[in-house]
């Protein structure tokens, strides 16, 4: 079934356009049903219009709302809140609402998806309740304990040797940590390669893609600063009041900070690079990426594209005149059936920082998630790998069919197709006995 | 010809036919309906009211034993339990408790309390007292609030509608219902049930019954009840109403309920005069066994297969944002070999064929059920066209040879919709041309928008073939088009056939299958 709003809003407009009245406000909230009667009731002698010639996509909503119309509009969506939360149904009280909310919630286009977003909410008001109370209870434990520790120190006259009394362990906190990575990053942005995360996305994506997007940048920014030699990181064309910017200052809320080791930029990467060195990588363009560069800034789009199927980050590479790169995932990965070829943000920055490390593209796209990557492949290559290992340890006379089992056990444990079965069970007649071992002449099993 | 109904019995035995998606999801929040159940038979079942001090421990025992009952929908809940019609002095007496303590009741519970006066007024009128009440809540909701939400608006309609001289008023909420969402289908059925209750209001009745049907909410049984009553105490009007009903439900291919046909069948009792009613059931080809005729031919004018096929063949070239996974050279390419090898008799849609059975089939079997298709044309006699997909060039050769020797074969690349292809092959040919998938193309309904769908919907259902099975000896059954109508119309010697269903269903999908029981009826003008 249809899940964009284009196609729908696209029908409508065409079967809207014989329609000459000038449209209320109303009208542009009513459901496709609705448009369609008004569309349906003009009477058939008309000239027939063919619902699928339409010439380009309509985003405009028909005229402007004014400022009072959206304000009668939020109060009667608050009272259908208040009542249905009054109802029981699964609806947060009308205290949790926050402006950003509401603002979500004007923009949906039918009654069924300002359900669906209520329900949301009040799961996350569930949550958020049950977590409270769990701290209340859990608080409760703590000033008990507290107190116990507390009368055994003063009764006890020896010194206490523990994790929280007197140890040789320091204890490093979280603060310790951050302040040690964010280190890292300045002086990243001093000498280490640049990489460049184009934001300049966020008209194509809807809200929940932006919110996606926002995750991954966040997680792009924790992931750099863990590694040993992070990158240092810009964000490009970053309008703040955009949803997915807004979505990262939840996430990050000192983000603009000038002490904090982000660069934000509302400038585009053109204007603080030089251009002969920029290369975006895109995956809709024809040429590989080779080798890692470390004289090349790079450039990610910072797009979710799950609904957009359009080469927007080729198209903008092409009109700013940049070179273009996709990562060679056809030559070194065996793609399965699975979710297709898109990477999240993160995986990106992760395969750009191994790639830095080691120039090696297989260690590299470790960070590719394996269940999108055939498993056969691997496993054949690996079978093959042990049986040459078997016949050189036998030539040497070497037991290491433990070695190859602890192998095999881990193996298991990431593979997800079920490994062909062994002819001969090799475990037969091998196991370790503790008691029997150097213990006499060595009993040949018929089955080896 | 099988019965399809038995055989979908027998190749798949057991029980109720399985829960949708949608049931699945949003389970009901407030404990399942026998907690509630066993609170109603506990507490409300025998009694006319109950103490303060009652009414204060089952609010207590509510919101304690269940976990999304708090105190600000604990009222709510209360008088959703008490909605019967016997319930309604319980559910004042809860009100009025709740009046004389604490801050009263809230909005949603006196739009709950109307709910309970509509259902009492379905079983005996509303005093004046009761009527004034109703009027008294109408009046303070709607002081309170410019524009009322939708739900609010739907609890104040039924309210309205329960009184006898104030029922106008529900007129202008419906519209106010308009703004946050479109209005439901109780909402519209109270209202057109009240109007064609009244005398004088029947045009505004038929007014909101054309609304309702066109906002895609079926009308429920009792609209279509009240009218029939009124047409027995009325028979001046009867006969023409009853034509305008008919029209009405052809139109929108409306199928009724067993007590709506019921109703039909009294009502040719108490007019004998006027009309002649009875139970039928319908032989092969389409014949009524009542009265002998033959039903009309589903076929679609000249006028509307031109449409049709103009919208299609406009869709394929200019090729929309909705089937964008195509590139211009394979249409192109398509079209000349359509135009080379054109007209078919039939046109089969390869992939859907051969995965009728199960996805997880090997390839040979997939295309000895492809091959046992095109035989099954070649036995008759017929041209067929068959679309794939490249990588159907890999299956067993033996089965794709002779797929092309006994008929066209046109293998598209890696395409995800193939629909296109098929219709615009299949209308191409003109009108005597079939086609032959399970698809049972809602999305190409849907987004045809009002006009087409119904003449879209009749030129599938005369055109499609689609494989019910394959038995284990290798034979096919195939389900051949029903070439006659399904709903409601006329036959060509006059008498109206109505097809009916067991019960009223709020969301009727499109089915092709014939309906089990028929009413054959004559008006006598």
């Amino acid at each position: 079934m249809l899940k964009t709003l284009r196609p729908w809003r696209l029908a409508s407009h065409i079967l809207k356009g014989c329609a000459a009245p000038a449209r209320r406000v109303s009208d542009s909230f009513k459901t496709f049903g609705g448009e369609i009667a008004l569309a349906g009731s003009e009477g058939t002698p008309k000239k027939f219009a063919n619902p699928f010639a339409q010439s380009s996509p309509a985003m405009s909503d028909g005229p402007a709302e004014t400022e009072e119309d959206r304000e009668k509009r939020r109060k009667v969506l608050q009272l259908e809140a208040d009542i249905a939360h009054q109802e029981g149904r699964r609806v947060p009280t009308l205290d949790f609402f926050q402006d950003h909310h509401w603002d979500h919630v004007l923009s949906l286009p039918s009654k069924s998806a300002r359900i669906k977003y209520y329900a949301f909410l009040w799961q996350i008001n569930m949550k958020k309740e049950a977590d409270q109370r769990k701290k209340a209870e859990r608080a409760e434990d703590t000033e008990r304990r507290i107190a116990e520790l507390r009368k055994e120190r003063e009764e006890n006259t020896h010194i206490i040797y523990g994790l929280a009394h007197t140890s040789m362990f320091l204890r490093i906190y979280d603060t310790t940590i951050n302040h040690w990575q964010n280190n890292r990053l300045t002086r990243a942005m001093q000498f280490a390669p640049k990489m460049v995360l184009d934001c300049s996305y966020d008209t194509h994506m809807n809200n929940r893609e932006a919110s996606y997007a926002a995750k991954q940048l966040m997680l792009c920014f924790a992931e750099n600063r863990l590694n040993d030699e992070p990158f240092d990181l810009h964000y490009c064309n970053a309008q703040m009041e955009g949803r997915c910017m807004q979505s990262l200052k939840r996430y990050i809320p000192t983000m603009l900070n000038p002490e904090f080791p982000m660069n934000v930029h509302k400038q585009c990467f053109t204007e603080l690079f030089d251009k002969q060195s920029l290369v975006y990588l895109t995956p809709h363009c024809r040429e590989d990426l080779v080798t890692y560069n470390p004289d090349d800034i790079y450039i990610v789009g910072a797009m979710v594209d799950t609904m957009n199927n359009e080469p927007l980050s080729l198209a903008k590479a092409k009109r700013l005149g940049l070179r273009m790169a996709r990562l060679p995932l056809d030559r070194f990965l065996q793609w399965g059936s699975g979710s297709g070829k898109s990477l999240t943000l993160n995986q990106m920055i992760n395969i750009m920082l191994d790639l830095k490390k080691t120039g090696n593209w297989d260690s590299a796209l470790k960070h590719v998630p394996r269940r999108k990557v055939v498993d056969m492949d691997s496993q054949r290559r690996t079978e093959d790998g042990r049986k040459a290992l078997g016949t050189r340890a036998r030539k040497l006379n070497v037991r290491i069919d433990h070695l190859l089992d602890f192998e095999e056990e881990r193996r298991h444990a990431t593979a997800f197709a079920a490994p062909p079965q062994a002819l001969r069970q090799r475990k037969e007649g091998m196991e370790f006995q503790l008691d029997t071992w150097s213990a006499g002449k060595k009993k040949k099993k018929r089955e080896n | 010809m099988y019965n399809i109904r038995l055989l979908r019995q027998l190749r798949w035995p057991g029980g109720p036919h399985r829960l949708m998606a949608s049931q699945h999801k949003r389970p009901h929040l407030l404990g399942s309906s026998d907690q509630l159940e066993q609170l109603k038979s506990n507490y409300f079942e025998r009694r006319q009211e109950l103490s303060g001090d009652e009414w204060h421990s089952v609010r207590h025992s509510l919101i304690e034993g269940y976990k999304h009952i708090n105190g600000h929908n604990v009222d709510a809940v209360i008088l959703g339990v008490c909605s019967g019609p016997q319930q309604l002095s319980l559910a004042k007496n809860y009100v009025d408790y709740l009046r004389s303590t604490g801050a009263g009741p809230n909005a949603a519970t006196l739009g709950r309390l109307l709910r309970v006066y509509n259902a009492a007024y379905h079983t005996r009128p509303l005093s004046e007292a009761e009527q004034r009440d109703i009027l008294q809540i109408c009046d303070s909701l709607q002081a309170a609030h410019e524009t009322l939400d939708a739900t609010s608006c739907e609890q104040l309609i039924h309210g309205l509608v329960a009184t006898t001289d104030h029922w106008q008023r529900a007129l202008p909420l419906l519209e106010m219902m308009k703004v946050t969402s479109t209005p439901s289908v109780s909402a519209y059925s109270a209202l057109t049930e009240k109007a064609f209750g009244q005398s004088d209001q029947t045009e505004l009745a038929w007014r909101l019954l054309e609304e309702m049907v066109l906002a895609r909410k079926q009308p429920k049984c009792e609209v279509y009840l009240v009218l029939l009553n009124r047409l027995a105490q009325e028979p001046a009007t009867a006969s023409v109403q009853l034509e305008r009903l008919l029209q009405f439900l052809e139109r929108h291919s409306i199928l009724v309920s067993q007590k709506v046909a019921e109703r039909l069948l009294q009502l040719g009792e108490q007019l004998p005069q006027q009309l002649r009613v009875t139970g039928s059931r319908l032989g092969p080809l389409g014949k009524c066994l009542e009265c002998r005729q033959h039903l009309q031919p589903v076929a679609i004018s000249e006028e509307q297969f031109r449409q049709l096929s103009e919208c299609f063949l406009e869709k394929v070239l200019i090729r929309g944002d909705v089937f964008q996974k195509s590139t211009p050279e394979e249409v192109l390419r398509f079209k000349q070999y359509v135009e080379k090898t054109a007209p078919y008799d039939c046109v089969i849609d390869g992939l859907n064929v051969a995965y009728s059975t199960g996805a997880k089939k090997a390839p040979q079997q997939l295309a000895k059920l492809l091959a046992t298709v095109v035989r099954h044309f070649k036995e008759r006699n017929k041209r067929v066209l068959v679309l794939g997909r490249e990588h159907m060039r890999k299956w067993s050769k033996s089965a794709m040879h002779y797929v092309q020797n006994n008929a066209s074969l046109f293998l598209t690349n890696n395409l995800s919709h193939d629909d296109p292809f098929l219709l615009y092959a299949t209308l191409r040919s003109g009108q005597e041309t079939d086609f032959f998938s399970r698809d049972l193309m809602r999305t190409h309904a849907f987004l045809l928008g009002a006009e087409l769908k119904p003449i879209f919907r009749r030129w599938q259902q005369e055109h499609q073939f689609s494989l019910v099975t394959q038995t284990q000896t290798g034979r096919i059954i195939v389900k051949e088009p029903i070439r006659h109508r399904l709903c409601v119309h006329k036959a060509k010697a006059g008498a109206w056939h109505v097809p009916y269903c067991e019960a009223y269903t709020p969301n009727p999908t499109d089915s092709f299958e014939v309906p089990e029981h028929w009413l054959c009826l004559s008006l006598k003008t």
